[in-house]
């Protein structure tokens, strides 16, 4: 939700692009409230995903229950390597939950065009991959039914949690994250659902939308304050983003294991998850634009910038990846640079060169206007991502763990079904809670959107005099979609 | 309350109505829009929300708090770990910051609820459904011997809609 904005002197371009740059093809505001309200009705093609989503999950719900009953080994855990699958997952989603509030945050605070149409699919893929993540430390217990030993509180001899350690710091940074990012992607869906509200027909749907709509009635005292508070909840989530994934990789450089113990990491994992989680966003939005007929809000101008942002994470991504190797050559800790010789020559090779062709060589495309403009190009690319991330993350937890300091305590490790089971289940549970959620709440917000779109005047003022006062340049006044 | 609402399809008609009203004296005006108008924030001239003085007192609040559970948790029951401070401030940090975001997100929220005047059980007088659609509506609440004014500024103004409501 932008803030409301003074007028700008005359002469000084707008920082929002306004709708003859953003929405050509979107006339007023009952065009925006007709078209993406209209999106909410279930089709025959959604129940197809859902059912497949929900078999998915119960696919890894049975694995899981098997695992429960075997013990972890049933999972491939062997000395050395205590860590596997699940906690790369587990980082693997917490980073997928990154762009969403980079984007409804951070691009926020930028003005950045681009976001108004994507960010609420975004901020709802967050708490959907959060919630994903914050399963996987309850799935890799061996008995599960103790989680609530996560929560730090004493035991009978009142001795507390070690507040040093980074797993405390990890429960404290994912649930502040999960709790903010639930807040304001429910914030911001407040004045939309009074939309669908005053659109209801249907007496229940009707006062269940009244009771989470809270009575919003679109007043100027309203807006005022919605207005500021989204904009402080904006400026706090903004260096969350960045504390959570920091914190995540704390769990592995506080340890002194090697390809572990770096400082390189905290900006290392913001990076990767920031380039993660727009890959994921590509992967939903652009099926979605095209599904729910909705090209003109998601425009190629919106991709294109996406895909600017994803292009310059990659390169930050492959940076640290050549920084590490080089930090390794320069330090002369021979374990260090045995470690990453084995990586990318030796034992795990293999996951290595997936992981720098994914996320290093194939987004060097996008240095190609024509690729960043090609919507399949992009949904490709980022399948790629979305593997060549999860490997990255196999990649800093396996070959460390299989290849630490004594060669006695050398190992291997190959994943069994039961991982590749709980897996799958882990993407039906997202996409199930994502699917419900694009059919009962509107996957764009709408009272932004309006925001961007021209409000109807009595004496309607041509466009020209934008060009004339220099609001707006010559090219943008046509060349939007 | 008992007063005037006047729907207009026209920002700026709604926006000059206002500013007629003010002229005129009606001091209790409601501005219905569907998205955030600028316009309207000047013509009202209302000052900035307070909404800001929470985040700050609950941000300061929260961090104190987030470097306070380890502290007090760590001296409880005194263990030197990796031979650090017991009152260790520079991973506590994480926490501080951690609880700082909490509480003061949280308390910028609740701020807004009660600023906003929400959670509403009723919609109350004076809302029309097509305000959260591509209307802009007025409310302004008057004495009943100035509503007629009130529906001929609105009126004037380009209403599409005229109602008394009470």
């Amino acid at each position: 939700m932008a803030t409301t904005a003074t007028p700008l002197p005359k002469g000084q371009r707008p920082n929002i692009p306004s709708a003859l740059v953003r929405f050509p093809a979107v006339k007023d505001y009952e065009q925006v409230d007709r078209e993406i309200a209209g999106t909410l009705g279930p089709s025959l093609g959604w129940f197809a995903a859902l059912g497949i989503a929900i078999l998915c999950l119960l696919i890894g719900a049975t694995t899981w229950t098997y695992q429960i009953h075997e013990g972890l080994g049933a999972a491939g855990y062997q000395p050395p390597v205590m860590w596997g699958v699940y906690i790369i997952t587990f980082v693997f989603w917490v980073g997928i939950g990154h762009a969403g509030t980079l984007i409804s945050a951070i691009l926020y605070l930028f003005r950045a065009g681009f976001r108004t149409s994507i960010y609420r699919l975004s901020e709802a893929m967050t708490v959907f991959a959060v919630m994903t993540a914050g399963l996987f430390p309850i799935l890799h217990l061996g008995r599960p039914w103790k989680f609530f030993y996560l929560i730090p509180y004493p035991n009978w001899r009142l001795l507390w949690p070690n507040p040093k350690s980074p797993l405390v710091w990890d429960v404290f940074a994912i649930l502040t994250y999960l709790t903010i990012s639930s807040t304001f992607l429910y914030i911001g869906l407040i004045p939309d659902i009074a939309i669908l509200r005053d659109r209801e027909k249907n007496p229940i749907r009707k006062a269940i939308l009244s009771q989470l709509a809270l009575g919003w009635r679109n007043s100027d005292r309203e807006w005022r304050h919605f207005t500021r508070a989204y904009l402080f909840l904006a400026a706090f989530a903004t260096p969350l983003v960045l504390s959570v994934h920091s914190v995540v990789s704390f769990d592995f450089a506080m340890a002194l294991t090697p390809g572990w113990h770096a400082t390189i990491f905290p900006p290392y994992f913001v990076a990767g998850a920031i380039f993660s989680g727009i890959g994921m966003v590509f992967t939903i939005a652009i099926p979605l634009r095209k599904a729910f007929k909705l090209e003109h809000y998601i425009t190629l101008n919106d991709l294109d910038a996406a895909a600017k942002l994803c292009l310059f994470t990659s390169c930050v991504v492959g940076l640290a990846y050549l920084t590490e190797f080089q930090v390794a050559w320069m330090s002369g800790n021979k374990f260090e640079q045995d470690y990453f010789w084995n990586r990318v020559f030796g034992q795990w090779a293999w996951a290595a060169w997936i992981m720098l062709i994914c996320n290093m060589v194939l987004p060097m495309s996008l240095w190609s206007q024509k690729l960043r403009r090609n919507p399949k190009w992009l949904f490709i690319l980022s399948l790629f991502i979305n593997l060549g991330m999860w490997f990255e993350r196999f990649v800093i937890v396996v070959p460390s763990l299989s290849h630490e300091f004594e060669p006695w305590q050398w190992g291997s490790y190959r994943p069994t079904w039961v991982d590749y089971g709980i897996l799958l289940g882990s993407f039906g549970w997202f996409f199930m809670w994502f699917l419900l959620f694009i059919k009962q709440l509107p996957v764009m917000a709408m009272s932004e959107i309006k925001e961007v779109v021209p409000a109807r005047m009595r004496h309607s003022h041509d466009p020209s005099m934008h060009v004339a006062e220099g609001i707006i340049h010559p090219d943008e006044t046509g060349a939007a979609h | 309350m008992q007063g005037v609402l006047g729907a207009f399809h026209e920002i700026d008609s709604a926006v000059h109505a206002v500013e007629d009203l003010k002229k005129q004296k009606f001091g209790d005006i409601t501005v219905y829009t569907p998205t955030p108008r600028h316009e309207f924030e000047h013509a009202l001239g209302h000052g900035p929300s307070k909404v800001r003085i929470f985040t700050l007192i609950f941000g300061l609040a929260g961090v104190t708090f987030g470097y306070w559970i380890p502290i007090w948790m760590s001296d409880y029951w005194p263990l030197v770990v990796g031979g650090k401070p017991i009152a260790s401030w520079v991973p506590f940090t994480i926490l501080g910051f951690e609880v700082m975001v909490l509480i003061g997100g949280l308390a910028t929220v609740f701020a807004m609820f009660g600023f906003a005047g929400i959670p509403r059980l009723t919609m109350t007088v004076g809302y029309d459904a097509r305000f959260s659609g591509g209307h802009f509506g007025i409310w302004v609440v008057t004495d009943p011997d100035r509503v007629e004014d009130a529906m001929n500024i609105l009126k004037k103004h380009g209403a599409e809609e005229v109602r008394r409501e009470r």
